[in-house]
């Protein structure tokens, strides 16, 4: 029985696939393609920047031609928020200011026959609290400043100053004088003027005005 | 890396070639992608990011610009505001003296009221208060005192007279002592204050 024989004198380099698509030529050709499609990506990507560098610079230099106007536009608007901001430093001042004559005037009419004073007196503004030196303030932060009208004089008894007392509780004087007190103790004798007189009574009533409000 | 040589070198010198440009082109895409397409994608953002920006600056502006005209129409009513406001009883120092400038605008009233002005003084300028934003150009309180005498009724008719007339006059204190030697007579200390410049802030 004769055995058949195989004999491949092919070597296995030699050997080529049946297959069209050969992955020797395909292999390359892909890869080529590939690196020549990001190199053609990176082109465009390359243009587009320039592109776009070449708009920034454009808006660039339109941006700086503007900036002078601009600049004097925002210097009208840096004036007009000084200008707002005087404005309305000056209102806190007018809005605070309180008016006394016409009240004083008409105090005059109503003073009871038998009172006389000696003294009426409106403190001072209070001094401003000290300032911390490392952070000195511009101005005082409390808006609202306490005004008072202290009245003292002579009367022959309580009664004239109760009348003056409820004097001040009528609308003529409400305006200004929002309340008024007669202190403990403030009916004396006026010894020091004539120790034998023990009529004349000397008396004190401390009125609260219309605060100033700074705001 | 681990090369099987005996393996490269059984392959046929075409395949061999193949492998070569292969990589070679395969090496080149990645790090043409990597060091080149990576850098000019951030770039391309940035720039388009910065042309946004600078676009709505550039909006921005021209509508800015385009508004002057009524902003300076708008800072001029406020400082002509201001100005009347100025005018209106704002004071300035007299010859560097506000006991003068007060003189000079509270004697005829006096004069008129019959209430005799003796003395003036200029007192410490009190501060007033700063709204938000601050002005750069800050205003005070600026107490006057003046000492006279007159009776109860001219004294007070000073101060009606003086508060009518100088609308930003302000009674800031008040004295009127009797004198028993002559009690229709009083002595009167009376304070008004206007408003006057303060400190100039600085821009900050």
């Amino acid at each position: 029985m004769s055995k058949p024989l195989h004999i491949d004198l092919l070597k296995d380099e030699e050997r080529l696939s049946a297959s069209p698509i050969r992955l020797r030529i395909m292999m390359p050709i892909f890869s080529l393609l590939t690196a020549l499609g990001i190199a053609v990506w990176w082109s465009v990507l390359v243009a587009r920047a320039h592109t776009l560098a070449l708009q920034k610079a454009e808006i660039e230099h339109r941006l700086a031609d503007l900036k002078p106007a601009h600049n004097a536009l925002l210097a009208l608007r840096a004036e007009e928020q000084d200008l707002s901001a005087t404005l309305k430093q000056l209102t806190f001042y007018k809005n605070a200011r309180v008016v006394f004559g016409e009240t004083f005037t008409k105090l005059a009419e109503h003073v009871p026959d038998k009172v006389q004073f000696t003294e009426m007196r409106i403190p001072p503004p209070p001094p401003l609290p000290p300032q911390d030196p490392k952070k000195p303030l511009l101005g005082p932060t409390n808006p609202v400043e306490r005004v008072t009208l202290r009245l003292a004089g002579r009367t022959n008894g309580p009664e004239p100053v109760n009348a003056l007392f409820n004097t001040l509780r009528t609308p003529d004087f409400t305006n200004l004088i929002r309340s008024a007190e007669i202190p403990k103790g403030a009916f004396r004798q006026d010894s020091a003027r004539n120790p034998s007189n023990r009529e004349t009574l000397l008396f004190e009533l401390t009125c609260e005005c219309a605060p100033r409000r700074f705001e | 890396m681990n090369f099987n040589a005996p393996l490269i070198q059984k392959l046929a010198p075409s395949m061999r070639r193949a492998l070569i440009v292969t990589l070679v082109a395969t090496v080149s895409a990645v790090a043409l992608f990597s060091f080149a397409i990576l850098p000019t994608r951030t770039r391309l953002k940035s720039l388009t990011l910065e042309i946004g920006v600078l676009k709505d600056t550039l909006a921005s502006m021209h509508q800015d610009i385009a508004a002057t005209d009524q902003q300076k129409a708008k800072t001029a009513a406020l400082a002509a505001e201001r100005d009347a406001f100025l005018e209106s009883g704002v004071i300035e120092p007299l010859l560097g003296s506000f006991a003068m400038r007060g003189k000079t605008l509270l004697d005829p009233l006096a004069q008129e009221t019959g209430f005799n002005i003796e003395t003036v003084k200029e007192l410490p300028l009190i501060q007033l208060q700063v709204p938000t934003p601050a002005p750069l150009q800050l205003y005070g309180r600026q107490p006057v005192e003046f000492t006279g005498r007159g009776s109860y009724t001219q004294i007070t008719a000073f101060i009606s007279y003086a508060e009518r007339s100088l609308p930003l006059a302000t009674l800031s204190s008040l004295l009127i002592l009797g004198q028993p030697q002559n009690p229709e007579i009083h002595k009167a200390i009376i304070t008004f204050e206007w408003p006057a410049k303060g400190e100039k802030r600085k821009l900050p």
